[in-house]
């Protein structure tokens, strides 16, 4: 009996795992309509090679993978083939293709924080020039302006020139209910308590009395919520990126606090890493904590999303580009049709500062697809590029992602409908995009961000105050940037 | 003799394919442990920076710290997989009903890939979502939060490795057990020996070399863990579980500083090979005294 | 085995008891898995509970269905497969080796296949990844993102085991038998395959199977050395960890279904790991 139930068993495991091999992909989505004739042409010299590139698997990502690559090769007979990996993966495999300038990749995905880095040695075919040297390679009618101004990122400081095709971008800033905000009870029972309107925070003092009331408020009638989400895991290095991102420039701090001319953080040698209105930032922000739900202190990126998603906080900084499926997607999402966008709260000033280009009130996020020096079919690759870069995909793709990477694609009617689903998220980076800006020019972003990150944790652990975690954090900063050989 | 070529020809396939893929690496790590390697160093390149790596270990408070937590983690799971694995392994000796089911069952997390376990235990007890937190606070109204409590994430994560590697620990000593002689036991019961006199005198001994061969493995495996540690809580809170082989990881990855993580990796392996052989020996001693 | 007094008292149902919770501690987690794999997003983030009634099966199909996937489980069962038979035909030869011949340094040899698999790995990557892009070209072709590189890098884990779980017992074969074989004619070969392998087979199949679940469960290497065309399927999952969010649904049904494979051989040879697991270090 019992070698019948393994035999069983066994038939099942295999007959499960053909069944796996059987399984027919669903009908695949039509990108919009590009000039097929031009690339059809432009590709003639080109056809039947195979480009290779990495990328994650984020909704834009996939987009590219699942829609406009095949489409690109029924076009041009160029075959475009991704590999599909984890964010830290992807980016070990860049970089180690082209140190070793292996020419494994043909094209690659770069986020705006590593562009500095890459520029720095060198590691990118310079579009400008190819567009130079192969004028048959450029799209008639193609221009950097319809771009937005995230484009700007990925021009290299030395030359002025672009270094890689904008392929997303998004804004990381204030998302609220606009349910609990807008419920006639809630706002009576806050005006009582407090003395003025309920509306999403100018102030940080605001932000605070919104996210404590609602944490009562979820307290008072049994529910699962708090006020606020925060990005604060104790472990993984996103909630240092929060607080560089998005808190420490909405207090005025820009930059890391660290000194651009002689690469000091500390505030005793000109750096700002540990000055006062960063330690005030630090300590507001840690103060949140008390207001948001039990994973703050387990959450990335990912989890900050699912909170919000799953109805349990009334407001919180999101990366925007989660909105596309907050807004539309009921097997993700409690709180569709339920939240809008707003700015955050900001220090006195900091809002003129941006306005007159000094500063900046949050980040601006996104990426490029570039074409590293080794690759051995940078024509083909380039070519992508083009279609990536090609008005009549953009409307589709900003529907499936939720990104803009051209200024046209905001006025196209299916993206002003898609709008409204997203709490107004559209609307708002036209108008307020301008005020956002990306990682600082920084080639030794990841090493810093590794060395000042642990101290970050203690503070957020209760280990280290937040005047001591910053004091010492400026101090290890500097050590490592003076054995890079970044200042004395 | 017999002719030793046709011992080294059959020992070649072995031997070349290690060679290629283990020793060459092997020496290229060795190499640049020399070196000053950071890909966005202002100075690109390998820059010769002689012993000038090892000295910096000695001093380096963090590395010394995730060596000295990894050591503290690997006794406690060992000692822990050794005691359970070896309680377990009796309960399996006698047949009973049943018995073949419950010890695949047992061996069930053995198949489960690393980074499955550790996103499996990171979803069980996430605060906020997971089950574990939610019915402790709901039946004992006690705050576990492995984001939050160093002990807790240790506790837990000792916890997701004696899971993971308890069977392991049971089958090789469950395999020992089952081929140990009959007769010396039977003697000693009829010459009125108590079960603890058994164990020292009898049992001990005589599995001595798989014990010795199972907890080499076990501490070999415990002090490299790095996946399941990571999934779990990054190496958190803060920095309190960062074991060494998830700091190699970070100062090798995103960090990518190449020569000193080449240098840091074969102090460890060094560090490894002579608690390994510490050990060994003091096992190796105390079998010898037992069996006077 | 001599019974024990407290086995005794623990009674049929002691140890039924026992062994019903610790099945249920062991089982847990993979329920955790099966039921994060049957919920959706808005499910798995609503607050846990440990009953699950609906299935998400989207899930499943989304991953199953992928040209990608699919593609992904067979190189999985190629490289395991291959790395597994690899592994237990070099094994064989080498322990036979080192048990009939007396080689210079075999000591040494023995030391030397350990320390890799003893050092953290992180650090490895990068030669290999060197030598596997850079070094090892053939015009356009690299050992990089081949099914033959990752079996080749597998062996170093799984060779060292194994020559370590078959020594003993190809040492306690005795030589009595190869000369007799010999004598009537047989070469090396043949002695191998007829006299060692059969007596050895319990451990030769156990060190098989261990070789086939580090191989199919492997992450880290096989990410780095793969990129689109030997890419298996725990590399796979972790595709689903991205930063708009990690999948968790989807990771959990790929990841139990690579359970599958090994569960299968676990069933099969259960019998065996008794037998074949004392690494020779006790005789019959």
């Amino acid at each position: 009996m019992k070698t019948a139930l393994w035999k069983t068993f066994a038939l099942l495991a295999v007959v499960s795992m053909l069944g796996a091999l059987c399984v027919v992909p669903a009908a695949a989505q039509e990108p919009g309509k590009v000039d097929e004739a031009w690339y059809a042409k432009a590709a003639e010299p080109y056809k039947g090679v195979t480009i290779t590139g990495v990328s994650e698997s984020t909704p834009p990502s996939k987009y590219a993978a699942e829609v406009l690559a095949p489409a690109f090769e029924k076009m041009t007979g160029i075959k475009v083939k991704f590999e599909v990996t984890s964010w830290d993966q992807m980016y070990d495999k860049e970089m180690k293709d082209m140190e070793a300038g292996t020419g494994l990749y043909d094209f690659v995905y770069l986020e705006q924080d590593i562009v500095y880095a890459y520029m720095a040695r060198n590691f990118l075919v310079d579009l400008d020039q190819m567009m130079k040297d192969k004028p048959e390679l450029v799209r008639p009618g193609f221009n950097w302006d319809d771009f937005v101004a995230f484009a700007n990122y990925f021009k290299d400081p030395k030359t002025g020139h672009m270094m890689g095709m904008p392929m997303e971008s998004f804004l990381k800033t204030v998302v609220y209910r606009t349910d609990l905000f807008g419920d006639p009870k809630i706002k009576e029972a806050f005006k009582a308590k407090y003395g003025y309107e309920l509306a999403p925070a100018t102030t940080f003092q605001q932000y605070r009395d919104i996210a404590e009331f609602f944490t009562q408020w979820g307290k008072d009638n049994n529910m699962e919520l708090w006020g606020t989400v925060v990005q604060a895991h104790t472990g993984h290095v996103a909630s240092w990126y929060e607080q560089v991102e998005s808190i420490l420039p909405a207090f005025g701090v820009y930059n890391w606090g660290i000194n651009k001319d002689n690469w000091k953080a500390c505030v005793a040698n000109g750096g700002q890493m540990n000055s006062d209105r960063a330690k005030e930032a630090l300590t507001w922000w840690l103060g949140n904590l008390k207001y948001a739900p039990p994973e703050a202190t387990s959450s990335t990126w990912d989890e900050i999303a699912a909170s919000f998603a799953a109805g349990r906080a009334a407001m919180g900084w999101e990366y925007c580009e989660n909105l596309g499926w907050i807004g539309r997607d009921e097997t993700k999402s409690k709180v569709i049709g339920k939240f809008a966008v707003a700015l955050p709260p900001l220090y006195k000033g900091v809002l003129e500062d941006a306005k007159a280009g000094k500063g900046y009130i949050g980040y601006y996020d996104g990426g490029a697809y570039a074409i590293p020096v080794g690759s051995k079919n940078k024509e083909a690759a380039f070519l992508w590029l083009m279609y990536i870069g090609d008005p009549g995909i953009q409307a589709g793709w900003a529907i499936a992602g939720t990104r803009i990477t051209m200024k046209a694609t905001l006025d196209d009617p299916a993206v002003k409908e898609m709008d409204k689903q997203l709490g107004g998220y559209f609307t708002f980076y036209k108008e307020y995009s301008s005020l956002f800006a990306g990682a600082p020019p920084f080639p030794f972003h990841a090493s810093v961000r590794e060395v000042v990150a642990p101290f970050f944790f203690r503070a957020i652990t209760g280990e280290l105050t937040p005047s001591d975690a910053l004091d010492q954090a400026c101090a290890a900063a500097e050590e490592e940037l003076v054995r890079e050989g970044y200042g004395k | 003799m017999k002719s030793t070529r046709t011992g080294w020809g059959l020992l070649a396939p072995t031997l070349i394919i290690l060679a290629f893929v283990g020793v060459l690496p092997f020496l290229y790590v060795f190499y640049i442990g020399f070196f000053d390697w950071t890909m966005f160093a202002a100075k690109t390149g390998l820059v010769f920076a002689g012993v000038n790596n090892y000295r910096r270990l000695v001093f380096d408070n963090d590395f010394l710290a995730a060596l000295a937590r990894t050591v503290q983690f690997a006794a406690w799971a060992v000692v822990s997989e050794l005691i359970l694995g070896f309680l377990l392994a009796q309960l399996l000796l006698r047949n009973f009903r049943g018995r073949s089911i419950f010890r695949t069952i047992h061996a069930l997390p053995l198949v489960v890939a690393p980074i499955a376990v550790g996103a499996t235990w990171r979803l069980f007890t996430i605060p906020g979502f997971g089950p574990l937190p939610y019915y402790l606070d709901k039946w004992f109204g006690f705050d576990y939060n492995i984001s939050r409590y160093p002990s807790h994430a240790f506790a837990t994560i000792l916890l997701m490795d004696i899971w993971h590697w308890t069977p392991f620990v049971t089958l090789t000593l469950l395999a020992g057990l089952t081929a140990l002689p009959r007769e010396p036991f039977e003697q000693a019961l009829v010459d009125g020996a108590n079960r603890l006199q058994v164990f020292r005198y009898l049992t001990l001994p005589m599995i001595q070399p798989i014990l010795l061969t199972t907890v080499f493995i076990r501490i070999m495996d415990a002090l490299r863990i790095v996946d399941e540690v990571w999934m779990l809580t990054g190496g958190g809170p803060g920095t309190s579980n960062r074991y060494v082989g998830l700091h190699i990881w970070l100062i090798v990855f995103p960090k990518t500083d190449y020569g000193y993580g080449a240098a840091m990796s074969l102090l460890t392996l060094y560090f490894t090979i002579v608690l390994s052989w510490l050990l060994f020996i003091a096992i190796a001693q105390a079998g010898r005294q037992t069996t006077a | 085995m001599a019974s024990r007094p407290w086995r005794k008292r623990l009674g049929k149902v002691g140890t039924y008891l026992i062994w019903i919770i610790l099945s249920g501690f062991t089982l847990l987690p993979i329920y955790w898995l099966f039921v994060v794999s049957a919920r959706s997003r808005v499910e798995l983030f609503g607050g846990p509970s440990l009953l699950q009634t609906s299935f998400f099966a989207e899930n499943y199909l989304k991953p199953l269905s992928s040209p990608t996937f699919q593609g992904y489980l067979i190189n999985s069962l190629i490289i395991a497969t291959s790395n597994a038979l690899l592994v237990v035909i070099c094994a064989v030869c080498a322990t036979y080796a080192l048990s009939r011949y007396r080689l210079k340094g075999d000591q040494s040899i023995f030391f030397w296949t350990i320390t890799n698999r003893m050092a953290p790995p992180a650090v490895f990557l990068l030669p290999l990844f060197l030598l596997y892009a850079k070094v090892i070209r053939i015009g356009g072709w690299s050992l990089f993102d081949t099914h033959i590189g990752i079996i080749l890098v597998y062996c170093v884990f799984n060779l060292p085991f194994a020559i370590w779980l078959l020594k003993g017992i190809v040492d306690g074969i005795p030589v009595e038998l190869d000369e007799a074989a010999l004598v009537d004619g047989a070469n090396r070969l043949t002695v191998i395959v007829r006299i060692i392998v059969p007596l050895a087979a319990p451990s030769i199949a156990i060190a098989g199977i261990l070789s086939w679940i580090f191989a199919w469960n492997e992450y880290l290497f096989a990410a780095t050395l793969t990129s689109v065309n030997a890419r298996t399927v725990t590399t796979g999952l972790a595709e689903f960890v991205t930063v708009v969010g990690t999948n968790w649904g989807q990771m959990a049904a790929v990841a139990f279904i690579a359970i599958l494979p090994g569960l299968l051989f676990l069933s099969l040879v259960q019998r065996y790991i008794v037998t074949g697991l004392t690494f020779g270090a006790v005789k019959e």
